[in-house]
């Protein structure tokens, strides 16, 4: 994955709606325009967002999914009209709305006015547009009949500089510091971005690392009057290519992209220095990162861990800028096999059956799915024998530790270690023998020698040491062990066979079809 | 700061106990992708691990007029395919305001029953509400009475063992309990019809025993078998309407009232005080255990509407100090948290991070509450433990609240620092009447 410099039109995202027209959708993976714009404008330090709809399309958002996307207990900024039917039938949402707006109009904040669904259905939109609403709001239109949360985000950043001019600084806002060194702005995150605490606090690493200033975190930590303030930079670097590069295009400057994986992390840090004049910085910092953070990544490297990597396959279901830097970095650097991968949001999402479907017939199974929910539910449900990783919401998590980064060297060491550790639990859930307490000694040697028959064929079914197995049952089990990684399908063979010989006696049997099929039932899809 | 005490959106109320039917297979029209994403994403976090399936919506869809057809196909397919015995097709704000045809969808494809859920958040208001629809709509189907009655219809979410307790109790006065809805089948709904009497444990389910009681003329009773007054009445309203033996009922309702009593002695909460704010409906039975456990509870903040069926209820609590705040405002509740030594909290996700941040044991009504028994003595005793628990770890509450407040000019927020110029609750239960 090359580290892409500047913004191509052909990037941009299209001004056309960008959900696909679907006729049914299962477990919905992204959330709605007005969810987006909300995000974005909450993050900025000095705004109250005003959401124009009913409760729901409030607490949704800003109170249950937060918890368990950002460990937030609610955001404290956003409020809504709370349209009720008198609203919607006959009334119209500007009443109740000025009110709202109002209360949320106090000195210091700047009032963010979004559109949702109930109130663009009634024609809303065109009506708040134009009224004469008292106080500083502006008003968006989240299109969130139709967009996506990721492009909803990357207009409602764009909508911000476009009006720069009206945000207005507060008066007791810090000063801002007269330039000594080349300064990058970081545009992304906002709320309700898969990990994005760990990835930010990774990016600001590196840029002070070459030896630049961060110029503005835009809107994560910056308030509505500092948008002017992005001009002031030398760079930029958009934290996620889902969404920010409209606004970067605009302000016009270099503009890169976060990394994810050693190679993209190593030009990203040469282009970065190259473009604010710190060449000689940025290769000092790649050499001290070497010998330090990389440090760990190159004795994982040099440890038998990684001859398991070939062995390995993972599959990655996840939104463009994860799809793509941990294919890049597990298939290309790290050589795992990648035996699936697809988007999980955006106008490219593959629907949920299809990835059900690729994961559920993948053999072997994969080691470790990294997804979200939808993924750890086709896990569980049909009984794949793989592990989960989150690289993606929907799906509770808690992200806030920043030590946890996919961007970077940083994250790069993160990854490599979370995957080592998978290979690990692999192993230990796969190991032939578990006997503790040991099986007790029924007879003594002698006895069980004289009461063993002579041989197999006159043995009485299952009475021998040797258990004859059917062929339904041998070919049972070779279908069942193809599912298995290969690493450890040795161990499972092992396990499988002393468990089914076991049974077998138990029952005084052969190893039957029946069997292997009550024991393989963790290892085999649903049928 | 909203009026609106914050609950989820109102009609996931109804969604999640949809979801939670194993024979059902509900199809959510959401009213656009931040809607259906939000409904999902806690569906899927606390609700089922299985699919929740939508028709794609989008203003060109609603406005082709595509979505009735492409529903219909979707239910018959569904249908067809997977056989559930039900397919709720729950309708929530666009879909209901644009206003599908729902009754041209077939009511019924082989054994599966298509029943519409009318579910427009903007007019459920809460999500009490919204399980009342759910139960009406569900019942509503059902032919009248069809075997001769007998047993106690439970309606409401209770602890999984409450209904088994409360079924041995109603045996030794001569009935038993029916069944109980919401139930994870269908055929929990239908044996609605061939109930003696419904009795909604949670006062909110008005609307369905209204109808029940027009459609199929079954009558109700109000109240609980919670705390030492409710588990008597209970008792004795169940006897009453069903005419059974009165010495009988008499001797078993005090039996079981003294067993509560002798629960809530072992565990008093004399002298403290306890901020609770629910919007499940669970509230008025909770402040009831906690005020017989002794505990002050100045105001019970509830995001459940006005209801017939919890007159009583608030009539009750009145008489013990306590007024119901119907929909309180959130920030007025939060001022009244720094001015008076309130013990512990118990109420919504942000008003307990409030209680938090001050050092004030909280916990959070759904995820703790909701998911304990608080019928008859040992529901009592479960509830009550739980309580004392939280209130005892006031030490590790505080210090956190003192290690975050540090560098904060606010220190003074906490109560025991800060005399009150102003009795922010009185404040808050004068301006928040009926």
């Amino acid at each position: 994955m090359p580290v892409r410099e500047n913004i191509q039109e052909k990037e941009l995202p299209s001004d056309v709606v960008n959900t696909p027209i679907r006729k049914q959708v299962t477990d919905l993976d992204h959330a709605g325009g007005d969810t987006g714009a909300m995000q974005v404008f909450a993050s900025l330090s000095d705004a109250n967002v005003v959401l124009d709809g009913p409760v729901g399309c409030h607490v949704m958002p800003a109170v249950a999914v937060i918890n368990y996307t950002d460990s937030v207990p609610y955001l404290q900024n956003v409020t809504c009209s709370e349209l009720s039917e008198t609203e919607v039938t006959l009334a119209g949402t500007l009443g109740v709305l000025k009110e709202k707006v109002g209360e949320a109009t106090v000195a210091g904040r700047q009032v963010f006015i979004v559109s949702t669904p109930v109130s663009e259905l009634i024609g809303a939109t065109w009506t708040t547009e134009h009224a004469h609403i008292p106080g500083s709001a502006v008003f968006f239109d989240s299109h969130s009949l139709d967009d996506d949360e990721w492009k909803s985000r990357d207009r409602a950043l764009l909508f911000l500089w476009q009006n720069r001019d009206h945000f207005v600084r507060r008066a007791d806002a810090p000063p801002r510091l007269p330039k000594l060194r080349p300064s990058v702005n970081i545009i992304g995150p906002t709320y309700g971005n898969f990990n994005s605490y760990s990835d930010l606090a990774e990016i600001k690493r590196l840029v002070a690392g070459i030896g630049a200033d961060i110029n503005l975190v835009y809107p994560f930590e910056a308030a509505s009057g500092d948008t002017k303030h992005l001009a002031d930079a030398d760079a930029s670097i958009v934290m996620y290519a889902e969404y920010g590069r409209s606004l970067a295009r605009e302000v016009g400057l270099p503009t890169f992209f976060a990394p994810i994986g050693l190679e993209p992390t190593t030009q990203f840090l040469r282009g970065l220095g190259k473009a604010l004049g710190l060449e000689a910085q940025a290769d000092a910092f790649i050499r001290l990162e070497k010998k330090t953070t990389l440090a760990a990544w190159h004795d994982i490297w040099r440890s038998t861990h990684s001859d398991f990597f070939a062995n390995a396959p993972v599959a990655v279901i996840a939104p463009p800028t994860y799809k793509d830097g941990l294919t890049y970095y597990m298939g290309e650097e790290l050589g795992l096999p990648i035996l699936y991968s697809a988007y999980r949001t955006g106008p490219e999402s593959a629907p949920n059956e299809e990835v059900r479907k690729a994961l559920a017939d993948a053999s072997p199974s994969p080691m470790v799915v990294f997804g979200s929910i939808n993924e750890r539910m086709i896990i569980a449900q049909e009984k794949m024998p793989s592990l989960f990783f989150q690289c993606s919401f929907p799906g509770a998590v808690v992200r806030r530790a920043t030590g946890t980064p996919f961007v970077g060297y940083a994250g790069a060491v993160w990854l490599l270690q979370c995957i080592c550790e998978a290979l690990f639990d692999t192993l230990f859930a796969n190991l032939p023998t578990s006997a503790a307490p040991p099986a007790r000694a029924t007879s003594t040697t002698r006895d069980t020698m004289l009461a063993a028959p002579e041989s197999v064929s006159t043995s009485g079914k299952g009475q021998n040491s040797v258990i004859n197995w059917t062929d339904e049952a041998k070919a049972l089990n070779e279908k069942t062990l193809k599912r298995v990684p290969f690493f450890v399908r040795v161990s499972v063979a092992k396990k499988l066979r002393a468990e089914a010989e076991a049974l077998a006696r138990e029952r005084g049997s052969d190893v039957d079809a029946g069997i292997i099929a009550e024991l393989t039932a963790r290892y085999s899809p649903r049928k | 700061m909203s009026k609106q005490p914050s609950s989820m959106c109102p009609a996931f109320g109804a969604v999640r106990n949809l979801l939670r039917m194993e024979d059902a297979m509900p199809i959510v029209i959401s009213s656009g992708d931040g809607c259906l994403y939000g409904h999902t994403f806690v569906a899927h976090f606390y609700v089922a691990n299985r699919p929740i399936y939508s028709p794609g919506v989008s203003s060109e869809i609603w406005a082709k007029g595509s979505a009735f057809d492409e529903l219909r196909s979707m239910v018959i397919r569904m249908a067809e395919e997977h056989q559930p015995s039900i397919i709720p097709i729950c309708s929530l704000c666009v879909s209901d305001t644009v206003g599908l045809p729902f009754d041209l969808l077939p009511k019924q494809i082989g054994n599966t029953e298509v029943i519409y859920v009318p579910l427009p958040a903007y007019s459920v208001h809460t999500h009490a509400r919204a399980k009342d629809i759910v139960v009406d709509s569900l019942v509503w189907r059902l032919p009248p009475q069809r075997k001769a009655r007998a047993g106690v219809n439970l309606i409401g979410e209770i602890f999984p063992s409450d209904p088994i307790e409360i079924d041995e109790v109603l045996r030794k006065i001569g009935t038993h309990v029916n069944t109980h809805v919401p139930g994870p089948r269908w055929a929990d709904y239908v044996a609605m019809v061939d109930g003696a009497l419904n009795a909604p444990v949670h006062p909110f389910y008005s609307e369905s025993v209204k109808r029940m009681k027009m459609k199929q003329g079954l009558p109700f009773i109000e109240g609980a078998p919670v705390g030492v007054d409710g588990t008597y009445t209970w008792i004795t309203s169940v006897g009453r309407e069903l005419n059974l033996d009165s010495a009988t009922v008499e001797t078993v309702a005090r039996q079981e009232q003294a067993k509560v009593r002798a629960v809530l002695d072992q565990r008093s909460l004399d002298g403290l005080t306890f901020m609770v704010a629910g919007y499940e409906g669970h509230e008025f039975l909770l402040v009831r255990l906690l005020i017989e456990a002794g505990a002050k509870v100045p105001y019970l903040s509830t995001a459940v509407n006005t209801n017939p069926l919890a007159r009583e209820e608030e009539a009750w609590l009145a008489e013990r100090g306590c007024k119901v705040l119907y929909g309180a405002n959130f920030g007025d509740e939060i001022a009244a948290l720094t001015d008076r030594p309130y013990d512990c909290v118990i109420g919504t996700t942000p008003l307990c991070a409030h209680a938090k941040e001050l050092g004030i044991p909280s916990i959070y009504y759904t995820n703790a509450m909701a998911t304990r028994s608080m019928m008859l003595a040992k529901g009592a005793g479960d509830v009550i433990d739980l309580v004392r628990q939280t209130v005892g770890a006031k030490v590790r509450y505080d210090r956190i609240a003192r290690f975050f407040a540090e560098d904060e000019t606010r220190l003074e927020r906490t109560y025991t620092s800060w005399a009150p110029k102003l009795d922010l609750t009185e404040h808050l239960i004068a301006n928040q009447a009926l």
